[in-house]
């Protein structure tokens, strides 16, 4: 990946030299290569690259990028080549090298992001916001991050983890305190796991999710105990019904007086004392004030060889492969212990691996994740919205549309990351709407800035016509950050009734009113529908 | 349906006198002839000509799965008033015996089930108690996954529904509909095509309005005729099924039969069934998840909590379901399922925690009414569960069989199946 962005066909070609694993050889490494074909039928194509600057990045650096951002941009793009390598793009973006300004403005546009639970709550009685509206502010604004956000690879780890550590947003009790955690867990995102899974179990939204904040020593609630072995650390088939037992019997202690006060506070009272022993954790857990036994149970967990191994695997599926191989996921897991739960040498050693390299578009996208990515590639631009209509209010019904608001996810295993969960007809069918009402512009329209459609069109007083299958590829370069391969052209072709060879103008038709029909052909492609 | 690839990537079809499936077909035709190309890792080479769906078989009989997500309280659902372990499990939860509905010596219904009484009464509604996986699992994913894929021991992810449309060789994305969603349940999964839609109206093609609607759908034939994996096969069965699914869209969509739908999810998904299977576009499989009936806490009582408000809608959405359908209900059969039952004892919450046994409900077509299943009798302990007498597999085998005249052997490999008596034979 030494070659970040190549403003050359050469730096493109190189980009590909050095993955050579069974998947790759098998594959044309780069679009470049699929193009080939093209050729045959395309004697009389000008030569080009002079005229017109080159935004297309890498195919290393393109997949790169696809896996640790919420998608590829020419600024994204232009930002790498300014660290001179994806690895030092990664370094800075691990190291708070990056603004987090839209993070601190972006949190001011919804009162309730930034309230505190008992504000929240005065809000819902007095009829002001309700707690759902709570709730889908909080889902709104990490769109708008993901979006916007330069900390990019922040984002998408708080992502990873609100999905692994999963408090549902869906305007219950836990929306109280839901911005709050998603803070807290961001604050963690590129830490230890060790100290996120303590901040996150013990933290009131999930206390209030999994019935915890009301159980207690005289029949302990199993519902967090057991999620916590089960999603959070072990897995499925590593412990057993006493484990389950002995982890609620742990947890009793923490309480919130829920739909009263919301009071937060650690109830002694409450806590099942007597001794306990959790996969291989023992302890006399002889004392009312049960919390340093749960740090020391938690702590256990956070460094179990079974949680290195959930905690890996998680990591693999998002950033490479839905079935990520066992060589991998034992690694990564040696990684995690080896740097005492510490998230971001997992990430490199991942990064560095050959199995990365060769997952390339691997992944489908999720439905959340194209609406992001398409709003980004797009460029279309939230601001700070002053009304139900805005852009950055109803971007959460275009979530929707697609079937599920963030942190909607209803079971307590968070969003699923595998292709069959995103690839039904409802889905596809969805997207293609999404695609074609943000290409258009038509949608929404308040509070935000779409591109102009003549801006898409490279038109000069030099040059004042382009070809069409020019201007395809330098839409595939400006969308995809990749050039246009043959289907793709073909694709266009089809989708505009236009031929290879049409001249467009300003004041071509396709300018002035057919560049949705053709914008969308991109967006619906297999290129923007994985990663 | 034959088709040359055009000369031009940029030639327009003659569209004059080609149905729209025609065209699709023809536009699929064509992708497979094109060169190589790549789609993320997919590789689509000339050798691959991607399957062209056929016409829609009418369906005749039609099998909707009801999932109760989230593991749904069975004992509260069909109270068994006989035991007396339950009322001494469940000193604040229990369900009065004077107040069930349906009652007979051991068993009664939820009194907020009244809506279905009348389906209850004239023998079209079952239950069968103490069923599910055979060996307990108290995880929602693992239970759920094994539940769905029905094929223990196989490695291979194919759900048993997705099994079950395999029977002959009609394969069409709208023979199995998984309705109001957009991740389909794992029971569906597998080698032969489906379909998912959250409304009717969303069952629809972005951008292939009028004269663009040729372009589109040639343009998008081009990109995902022969792409590999689950995106592709599903972007081709969104294609096929939107082509086939005008008779849907022709129904109106108003309630027939002066059926009345509550609000709420599972009603609208129950109202979409019963559009789609008047519209008769082949669809014999339908897949409806409903949840969540994971009650750690505030199950609650007959006065408060989420049990008699969740039974309540229930109740109502299944009722208006079979009204809406008149005579064609004749042809439909209701079963529900969940992942694993609840505890027989109640918590310090209002609440029950995972168990093991559960009740499956039957309802309509060739359902052998009233109250089926051992009954093992229950423990009053903190882990006490209501046991497994019945595999959930032999009530699905039963009325795959009986309804759709499915092999038991082929839609759950490995296991046979014993007679519960809840669907009558064909």
């Amino acid at each position: 990946m030494a070659a970040s962005v190549s403003s050359r066909r050469a730096l493109l070609r190189a980009g590909s030299v050095g993955t050579g694993t069974a998947l790759l050889t098998a594959l044309p490494a780069t679009a470049e290569a699929a193009r080939g074909p093209r050729k045959k039928s395309g004697k009389s194509r000008p030569k080009r690259g002079k005229a017109r600057k080159r935004t297309a990045s890498s195919a290393a650096t393109l997949h790169a990028l696809s896996r640790f951002s919420y998608g590829w941009t020419p600024d994204l793009a232009r930002e790498v080549t300014k660290a001179r390598s994806f690895e030092r793009w990664f370094d800075r973006q691990v190291t708070g090298g990056y603004p987090d300004t839209f993070y601190e403005t972006s949190a001011t546009w919804w009162p309730s992001v930034n309230a505190a639970p008992e504000e929240i709550w005065a809000r819902d009685k007095a009829g002001v916001e309700t707690m759902w509206d709570a709730d889908a502010n909080y889902q709104r604004w990490v769109l708008a991050r993901r979006i916007h956000s330069r900390r990019q690879v922040l984002e998408v780890m708080t992502e990873l983890w609100e999905n692994h550590l999963h408090v549902p947003a869906r305007g219950e009790g836990a929306a109280l305190f839901r911005a709050a955690y998603g803070k807290a867990v961001r604050s963690h995102a590129l830490g230890k796991y060790a100290e996120l899974l303590r901040v996150a179990v013990t933290h009131p939204a999930m206390g209030v999710h999994l019935d915890n904040a009301v159980s207690t020593k005289r029949a302990p609630n199993e519902n967090l105990g057991r999620e916590l072995l089960e999603l959070f650390t072990l897995g499925a088939g590593h412990y057993s019904e006493a484990d389950v037992r002995d982890s609620a019997r742990i947890l009793t202690g923490l309480r919130v007086d829920t739909w009263k006060t919301w009071r937060v506070w650690y109830d002694p009272e409450s806590h099942a004392t007597g001794p306990v022993s959790v996969a291989g954790f023992t302890h006399a857990n002889g004392s009312a004030d049960g919390q340093p036994v749960l740090r020391a149970y938690l702590d256990h967990l956070a460094r179990h060889p079974q949680t290195a191994r959930t905690v890996a695997r998680r990591i693999a599926v998002r950033f490479v492969s839905d079935e990520p191989s066992e060589r991998l996921v034992a690694k990564l897991a040696r990684v995690y212990l080896d740097s005492d739960t510490a998230v971001v040498p997992v990430l490199r050693a991942l990064i560095a691996d050959q199995e990365f390299a060769a997952s390339r578009g691997a992944k489908v996208r999720t439905a959340p994740d194209d609406l992001v990515a398409t709003y980004r590639a797009l460029r279309v631009q939230l601001r700070r919205p002053t009304g139900p209509e805005a852009a950055a209010n109803a971007i959460l019904w275009q979530a929707g549309d697609l079937g599920t608001y963030p942190f909607a996810w209803p079971r307590p295993d968070g969003l699923p990351d595998h292709a069959a969960a995103w690839s039904s007809t409802s889905r596809f069918l969805a997207s293609l709407r999404v695609h074609l009402n943000l290409a258009g512009g038509w949608w929404p329209k308040q509070d935000v800035k779409h591109r102009p459609h003549r801006a898409w069109v490279p038109l000069s007083r030099k040059r004042r016509s382009i070809r069409f299958d020019e201007l395809v590829d330098h839409l595939s370069e400006e969308l995809l950050g990749r050039s246009a391969p043959r289907s793709l052209v073909r694709a266009a072709c089809q989708a505009t009734g236009l031929k290879q060879r049409s001249r467009i103008d300003k004041d071509h038709a396709l300018v002035k009113w057919q560049m949705p029909h053709l914008l969308t052909v991109f967006l619906d492609s297999p290129f923007h529908l994985t990663r | 349906m034959t088709a040359a690839e055009p000369r031009s990537c940029c030639a327009e079809y003659a569209a004059a006198g080609i149905s729209r499936r025609g065209l699709l077909r023809a536009a699929g035709a064509a992708a497979a002839l094109s060169t190589t190309s790549v789609f993320g890792s997919a590789v689509v080479s000339t050798s691959f000509a991607p399957p062209a769906f056929g016409a829609v078989r009418p369906a005749g009989r039609v099998l909707v799965v009801l999932s109760m997500r989230g593991a749904v309280d069975g004992m509260s659902l069909v109270v068994p008033h006989g035991d007396p372990a339950y009322y001494a499990a469940r000193p604040r939860i229990g369900i009065p015996a004077e107040r069930l509905l349906a009652k007979d010596g051991f068993f009664g219904l939820h009194p907020n089930l009244a809506p279905l009484l009348p389906l209850w009464e004239s023998g079209r509604m079952a239950s069968v108690h103490a069923t599910g996986l055979a060996v307990p699992n108290r995880s929602h994913f693992a239970a759920m996954e094994a539940v769905e894929d029905a094929d223990p021991g196989s490695r291979e992810r194919v759900g048993w529904l997705n099994r079950l449309i395999a029977r002959d060789a009609y394969d069409h994305p709208l023979r199995a509909v998984g309705v109001g969603t957009s991740t389909p349940p794992t029971s569906l999964y597998g080698a032969r095509a489906t379909s998912a839609y959250r409304d009717v109206k969303s069952m629809a093609l972005a951008g292939a309005d009028g004269d663009q609607g040729p372009r589109r759908r040639r343009s998008l034939q081009t990109m995902w005729g022969g792409v590999d994996g689950p995106l592709g096969a599903g972007a081709r069965s969104a294609m096929a099924a939107v082509a086939d699914f005008g008779p849907v869209r022709a129904v109106p969509e108003q309630a027939q039969h002066g059926a009345t739908y509550p609000r709420g999810d599972l009603a609208s998904a129950l109202a979409g069934v019963a559009r789609t299977i008047r519209g008769d576009v082949g669809a014999e499989v339908f897949t409806v998840d409903h949840g969540d009936w994971d009650h750690h806490s505030d199950l609650g009582t007959l006065e408060w909590g989420s049990m008699q408000k969740m039974a309540g809608d229930f109740a109502q959405a299944l009722a208006a379901f079979f009204t809406d359908l008149g005579p064609l209900a004749d042809r439909v059969t209701v079963v529900t399922i969940s992942e694993f039952g609840r505890r027989t004892r109640e918590n310090a919450n209002y609440g029950l925690d995972h168990g093991h046994g559960n009740v499956m409900l039957l309802l309509g077509a060739g359902v052998n009414g009233g109250y089926h299943g051992r009954w093992p009798g229950l423990t009053d302990s903190s882990d006490g569960d209501l046991l497994v007498t019945t595999d959930y597999r032999s009530v699905l085998a039963e009325v795959a069989a009986a309804r759709l005249g499915a092999s038991p052997a082929q839609t759950f490999p490995g296991f046979s199946p014993e007679s519960v008596g809840a669907v009558s034979s064909l």
